[in-house]
């Protein structure tokens, strides 16, 4: 409780702009930018080169994968994906860093750059040291059981039930310090009083696998990773961490519904380039990765992954106000928690 | 019956369709020559195709990555046998005995023997996954969780340790060793950074392809330069004379465990082909009357491996297309397939896709049987290669090993650390210490430190917890009974037997890969 009152004023904003639920998208954010433009001096000449710090299979590699496709349908520019998976996007962004900054260079990136800079100021700002090009998904997390569950049903007995456990009950997810998934549930364990133990899968499969075979009660995740289970049937959402209930998930209680008073932290993921690369060139593309988030093709795949439950486009002064607000948020948090902020 | 019905159904609508037979065995060869080529294994392939699949139709698609996955798994082993290369990870225990077979001048054997039993391990799978997709995908993921594969794991190392080393001691050290290496880079569950030593590319770890072409390929090629210097180089002798049935039927046993071990593997998500491999040989040299002959060419080694490896294929399919939950990497890259085509792999897969589910079906089970006829035509070609002098073959094994080692990851560090691996690996030969033991603790090591941590977790830190869970507990005494028994044949065997196993100086020429 303590954190939420603490940075309030910060993640209100955050929260205001990313709130746009249940909006219907008719027209796409990046319409009003004109459907072509002139290649400055011929640039580019050659393909683009997109450093994904993830492995392709993955969230982060999905949407490089779409993004890269829609880029290429609109100006007709090949992009070449560079998966540098490990140390947690450290090494991509490490080897982005070090190619040159002529904007035939490309990274994609999510909010662990921005959690990582909180924590080490040594750790390139996404905001200042890179030029974002556009923020293209922004989602909300949730807590998971299995549909057949017999010991709770929804997020109020799921909770008495864990108090109940006195610390025995489990929960699967991603808890690496300082990870938006590990404070989100500080401030949740914070704002029950429930005692549970989080158990850390760094991949999605074993992570639903652990769910769906009863190894955990409970799953804290992202609904877009776990449509497919959702789909089916086999898992169920008990709690949204949003203020207000997306239209996709009117039935399951919100924060404000469940009485926890905290700012929701989001997962996003967007593109960027080098920060010494020609104006011009940096104009171009800007407008290619911004329009290509309107292409069909790549809206297709942000609806089927639920990245239109919240407005997920920014632009480039849009993602660094964004990652700005996120940095301060976790410096906040992570003070709070006792690490040693750098 | 309905089984039969669907299978039938789904192998008219395979060959009823040009575009189908041309995508079916445009698959069976790619993933073969990919699979069989270092480095650029079926998964590049797969990588390269993946984009192209949002043009194919979801049947085709689906079937074109099942089919890889089938072939690819197999084609890692030609030259693993013929030049200790091993194509994939999984083909890398095939390397133990393969290679000093093609020594031996029995490379044909060592081939028809990798064909026959990855034939026959990936039909008796997919054969399996088509009856019980379902009912065992629910059992797999209930009855394993971390602190099951945890026990595994250890199961796994405690008979490791005794796989290709002089000593008893060399055995564990050489586990140590890669045990130690796999703790580099961050810590998979709460993501501390581990002797990175400032350099933030070493932060992603040391991965075990590149230290699987170091210790294989790089120091291979030494250590035949090292026997072309001294003039002691012999080429390896041509033999395509194929394994008989007689030879086959008598390692029966180790085909069936062999099977059901790779099957196991295979059904576990995350765990796949590569373990089903190492375990299939393991309990091979486990079970056998003498152990001691492994390593140095011995045909079952090689049945033990190829038979575990794709019977881990079929298996692997199971957890994807039943729960959605993809095994490894080839099985999450067709997760990106489906989902190009609006679907997702997991229970409504059955429901709304019954045909392109028994389409696939019927795709690997004709791959699988295929292996067995192109495997055949091809092998006689492919043996020929062994005629290429060294001079020429050693730089073409260098650059295809440094491509391979790159291409994982996009690493530089990967090739330094393939080199390296390539220049320890020469002289840990030659010292009896076992470069198979530190492989197999690079690789078990990864998962077994994040299942502990998981393991751990779950149990509330207490660890009288794995008592109440009966599979982890068995598979722990299992594991200290291999231990206890290690121990007592190095101490008290060892007094009686005139002729020691082990000796820190071993003779010429030094022992072969795996040894």
């Amino acid at each position: 409780m303590k954190f939420s009152k603490n940075l309030a004023a910060s993640a209100v904003a955050l929260a205001a702009m990313a709130l746009s639920a249940n909006t219907a998208y008719a027209a796409c954010a990046s319409d009003n930018l004109p459907s072509g433009m002139d290649k400055p001096g011929g640039y580019p000449q050659r393909a683009l080169t997109m450093v994904v710090p993830y492995g392709p299979a993955g969230g982060s590699g999905q949407v490089a994968q779409a993004m890269a496709q829609a880029v290429s349908d609109l100006t007709g520019v090949s992009i070449n994906r560079d998966h540098k998976p490990g140390g947690s996007g450290t090494v991509g962004m490490t080897a982005f860093m070090a190619s040159p900054a002529d904007g035939y260079s490309v990274l994609e990136h999510i909010d662990d750059a921005s959690s990582a800079h909180a924590l080490d100021s040594t750790r390139p700002n996404p905001a200042t040291d890179l030029i974002p090009l556009v923020t293209s998904q922004i989602t909300f997390s949730q807590v998971y059981i299995r549909t057949n569950e017999d010991r709770f049903s929804d997020w109020d007995s799921f909770v008495k039930w864990v108090k109940a456990q006195n610390g025995k009950a489990t929960i699967a997810n991603v808890s690496k310090e300082g990870s938006m998934e590990r404070v989100t549930m500080k401030f949740m364990t914070d704002a029950t009083g429930m005692k549970i133990q989080q158990i850390s899968f760094d991949k999605g499969a074993p992570r639903y696998g652990a769910l769906a075979g009863g190894q955990v009660d409970a799953l804290f995740e992202q609904p877009g990773d776990v449509r497919k289970f959702l789909d089916a049937g086999k898992f169920k959402p008990i709690l949204t961490i949003l203020k207000e209930r997306p239209s996709a998930f009117a039935d399951v209680p919100s924060l404000t519904d469940a009485g926890l008073d905290f700012e929701p932290l989001f997962r996003f993921r967007g593109f960027y380039t080098h920060k010494g690369v020609p104006a011009e060139r940096v104009e171009w593309l800007k407008w290619a990765f911004q329009k290509a988030y309107c292409q069909p093709s790549y809206q297709k795949y942000n609806e089927s992954k639920f990245m239109t439950l919240i407005e997920s486009f920014r632009d480039t002064a849009g993602t660094q106000e964004l990652i700005n607000t996120t940095v301060k948020q976790y410096r906040g948090v992570y003070k709070q928690m006792g690490l040693e902020v750098k | 019956m309905d089984t039969w019905n669907n299978f039938l159904q789904g192998t008219i609508t395979l060959f009823s369709d040009p575009i189908g037979i041309l995508i079916f065995f445009g698959g069976v060869i790619g993933g073969m020559l990919f699979g069989a080529i270092p480095g650029v294994s079926m998964l590049t392939l797969a990588a390269i195709l993946l984009p192209f699949t949002a043009h194919l139709s979801p049947e085709h698609g689906i079937m074109l990555f099942s089919v890889i996955y089938c072939t690819g798994v197999y084609g890692g082993a030609i030259t693993a046998i013929l030049f200790n290369i091993p194509g994939a990870p999984e083909n890398a225990p095939t390397a133990f005995d393969g290679y000093p077979m093609t020594q031996n001048g029995q490379a044909g054997k060592a081939v028809g023997a990798a064909v026959m039993c990855s034939a026959l391990g990936g039909v008796v799978s997919t054969i399996i996954m088509m009856i019980a997709t379902a009912p065992i995908a629910d059992w797999a993921i209930s009855a394993f969780g971390p602190p099951e594969i945890f026990a595994l794991v250890f199961f796994g190392l405690a008979v490791a340790a005794s796989v290709g080393a002089k000593t008893f001691w060399k055995g564990w050290l050489s586990i140590l060793i890669g045990l130690m290496v796999a703790v580099v880079g961050l810590d998979p569950v709460g993501g501390i950074e581990r002797y990175d030593f400032e350099m933030p590319y070493l932060l992603a770890g040391i991965h075990f392809i590149p230290t699987i072409l170091g210790f294989f390929a790089v120091s291979e090629i030494f250590v035949q330069a090292e026997k072309k210097v001294r003039g002691s180089y012999q080429a390896p002798k041509m033999s395509v004379d194929f394994p008989s049935l007689q030879e086959l039927i008598a390692h029966k046993f180790a085909v069936v465990r062999s099977i059901v071990i790779g099957f196991f593997c295979g059904i576990l998500p995350g765990i796949g082909a590569t373990l089903a491999a190492f375990m299939g040989y393991n309990e091979a040299v486990r079970w056998s009357k003498t152990p001691e002959e492994f390593g140095k060419g011995k045909l079952e080694g090689v049945i033990s491996s190829e038979t575990a490896n794709n019977a881990a294929t079929g298996a692997a399919m199971i957890p994807l297309l039943a729960l959605g939950l993809p095994g490894g990497a080839l099985t999450a890259m067709m997760v990106g397939v489906f989902q190009m085509h609006d679907m997702e792999p997991g229970p409504l897969v059955f429901l709304n896709s019954a045909d392109l589910v028994w389409v696939v079906f019927a795709a690997m089970f004709f791959a699988n049987c295929s292996i067995l006829l192109i495997g055949f035509l091809e092998t006689k070609t492919i043996i020929n290669l062994l005629r290429i002098p060294f001079q020429f073959l050693a730089p073409m094994i260098l650059l295809l090993a440094t491509v391979g080692a790159y291409a994982v990851r996009g690493l530089t560090i990967d090739v330094v650390v393939m080199f390296l691996a390539g220049v320890v690996g020469f002289f840990l030969r030659r010292s009896g210490y076992s470069v198979a033991g530190i492989v197999l603790g690079l690789i078990l090591g990864k998962i077994g430190e994040q299942t502990f941590a998981q393991a751990m977790q779950m149990l509330h830190f207490e660890w009288s917890g794995f008592f109440n869970r009966p599979i982890a507990l068995l598979l722990l005494v299992a594991g200290l009974l291999t231990l206890c028994g290690s121990i007592y044949g190095a101490f008290f065997k060892k007094a009686s037997a005139p002729a020691p196993t082990g000796s820190d100086h071993p003779p010429e020429p030094p022992p072969p890969a795996g040894g």
